[in-house]
């Protein structure tokens, strides 16, 4: 019986366009923006060409300073603060008429960086242009004291040699940040029509009181609802996932080296599929209870929404800490625990403790979630309109 | 038969308590046709929620062949077919057939037995040119026959229609009432809910008339006009209703 009520659960939302655009559609969309997104983020530059705004006066010496690095353009203006504003240049570099002049003489100059930092391209241009003044500015400093008779190693009594313990590049750190993120999304938006459509929508309809006429125990009702809920959590999450490893894969360069799983790779897939299917269920069992407690599609979306707010929270959080931070409570809390145990995968660490203790607060979350929802549908208040 | 004993219904509107149902007591024999008669908000689908099973009485007790509609309401399931009125309850996704074999799966029917019902319930209700088409697509007079359909799926002994043919076209109407003699004609007992007096005069053995929650009058329609002296149930019904009054305002 329950397998018969599953089987027509699912044929019955997968004939809804609504269900079929938001758990199958809508995370291919989703994911192909996001991936390409992030990996133009990831990008430091390299490869990539910048225009710069420079005044009509600048020197060829003065334009050897930039010579080394072959991705940047310049643009002579009388005017570059208004080309940078005009947006024909990523930023703008205005020396002092008489630089060339004054740096020889040994005398102060100044230079002026044009730029917007809130841009990614008009940060990366200017970083670049800083580094190439800073070394130019050194080379000065050095040549300047040479001359005096100083040894250039006065200036400098130290260097400061920085180690990085976290062999991951920036492409690891945004993935962790963004395939738990937009796994959580996607399966939240993916399950909620037939989540809404199975419990609030039967009320509306009045299928809901048919089908409690029938001699079926509204236990075995109610739990058919719930795996057919889950699995188009399921379906959705494994899409969204299949989505972004072939895009990451085959489409992206940053991205792609921050995936190094080496010989572990067939069990974090593994173990990733079981996080979605824990986490489906735990969704599905959240939806549902909202559904139960709505009388219609409308106030359903109401209840949910905010729920489905819940899942960007961990992002924040979980994003600016080490993965060699993550600590018991990380883990303990649901949904926080789905963002931190990906973060861990997708490291390349495998923790079965850390698996453990999520797998078992979800479980235990769930289990509460679904005895509560199983008083409401007994009751004649929750399951009549 | 239906014995319906001191049965109060009551339900919790935010603070207040709202009494849907006032110690109402009858018994509907097997085989009895009954017209349940009342106002709107009167307690009529109230009642028929509480002989299906699906509200439980406050006080009181129904029993349905022998079994309490609380303790044993499973047993009383597979013999109950029920309609409510408004909404035809079907799903718009499936197909009609997809729908009637998807009710007769939850009654238990076996694989012959739907294909058996499906085309005879079809045949009776001339619903094979759209039988494979989805229900979404209905008017309103098709979604209705589907409705009773899967109502009648499983043959049940025991049938409640709730303002049936609310909405529905004199065609539509009319296909009702035959399938009603005929159901009386197979022994069933019927209880139907109607604002339609016209309807239940020709289709009842008896009327139940209700007024804000009681009973206030239960007996054979024949004997109703004998002691009325009329064979207007419109008027007999609104004079039922204007005594009651008096006797409330007393």
């Amino acid at each position: 019986m329950l397998r018969k009520i599953y089987v027509k659960e699912m044929k019955y939302a997968f004939r809804d366009y609504r269900t079929l655009i938001l758990s199958v559609v809508l995370p291919i969309i989703m994911m192909t923006g996001l991936t390409f997104f992030y990996e133009k983020l990831s990008s430091d530059g390299e490869g990539e060409t910048f225009t710069l705004a420079v005044s009509d006066s600048i020197t060829e010496s003065e334009e050897a300073i930039l010579a080394v690095y072959e991705n940047i353009k310049l643009i002579k203006s009388a005017n570059p603060e208004q080309v940078v504003q005009d947006g024909d240049a990523e930023a703008g570099l205005i020396l002092a008429d008489d630089f060339s002049a004054s740096i020889e003489k040994g005398e102060k100059t100044t230079v002026t960086l044009i730029g917007n930092t809130f841009s990614h391209n008009s940060s990366t241009l200017m970083s670049i242009v800083t580094n190439a003044l800073t070394s130019y500015e050194k080379m000065i400093v050095s040549s300047r004291l040479e001359q005096n008779g100083t040894d250039p190693n006065l200036l400098q009594p130290f260097v400061i040699e920085q180690k990085e313990i976290s062999e991951d590049d920036i492409g690891s750190n945004l993935l962790a940040m963004m395939v738990p993120l937009m796994l959580v999304l996607a399966i939240g938006i993916g399950a909620a029509p037939s989540a809404y459509d199975l419990f609030a929508g039967e009320k509306e309809k009045k299928t809901m009181e048919a089908l409690l006429m029938t001699p079926v125990n509204r236990s075995t009702l109610l739990l058919s609802k719930w795996l057919s809920i889950s699995s188009i959590g399921v379906i959705t999450g494994i899409i969204t996932i299949l989505v972004v490893t072939v895009e990451i894969a085959f489409f992206t360069e940053k991205l792609k080296s921050g995936l190094s799983f080496g010989e572990n790779v067939w069990m974090i897939v593994l173990l990733s599929l079981l996080v979605i299917i824990i986490f489906s269920m735990f969704n599905a069992a959240l939806l549902m209870l909202t559904s139960i407690v709505a009388k219609t599609v409308k106030e359903a979306q109401s209840y949910s929404t905010p729920i489905m707010m819940l899942g960007v929270f961990p992002t924040m959080i979980i994003s600016s800490i080490g993965v060699n931070e993550l600590a018991f409570y990380h883990f303990a809390i649901p949904i926080m625990n789905i963002f931190s145990i990906l973060k861990e995968l997708l490291f390349g660490v495998i923790n079965y403790e850390h698996i453990l203790i999520t797998l078992l607060s979800n479980l235990a979350a769930m289990i509460i979630i679904f005895i509560f929802s199983r008083i409401l549908f007994l009751k004649d208040k929750w399951v009549m309109s | 038969m239906i014995e319906i004993q001191e049965v109060t219904k009551q339900f919790r509107d935010k603070k207040k308590f709202v009494t849907a149902l006032k110690h109402v007591t009858f018994t509907i024999e097997k085989g009895e046709t009954v017209g349940l008669l009342g106002e709107n908000g009167a307690g009529k689908t109230t009642l028929l929620r509480t002989i299906a099973t699906l509200l439980t009485p406050t006080e009181g007790h129904i029993k349905v062949d022998g079994y309490d509609t609380v303790k044993n309401a499973d047993e009383i399931k597979k013999g109950l077919g029920v309609l409510f009125g408004g909404e035809t309850g079907l799903y718009d996704r499936l197909t009609a057939r997809e729908n009637l074999e998807y009710f007769a799966m939850l009654y238990g029917l076996s694989k012959h037995e739907t294909k058996v019902r499906i085309d005879e319930l079809s045949k009776m209700f001339g619903m094979r040119d759209y039988l494979n088409r989805k229900v979404g697509d209905f008017s309103k007079g098709m979604r209705q026959k589907v409705a009773i359909a899967r109502t009648l799926i499983h043959n049940p002994d025991i049938i409640l229609f709730d303002e049936p043919t609310t909405g529905l076209d004199i065609t539509s109407s009319n296909v009702f009432r035959q399938l009603v003699h005929q159901l009386k004609k197979e022994g069933k007992t019927i209880i139907f809910s109607s604002h339609i007096m016209e309807e239940v005069s020709m289709l009842c053995d008896s009327v139940a008339m209700m007024h804000k929650g009681e009973l206030i009058y239960h007996g054979n329609l024949e004997e109703l006009y004998q002691t009325e002296e009329s064979r207007d149930l419109n008027y007999i019904f609104m004079s039922k209703l204007v005594r009651g009054n008096d006797t409330y305002a007393s």
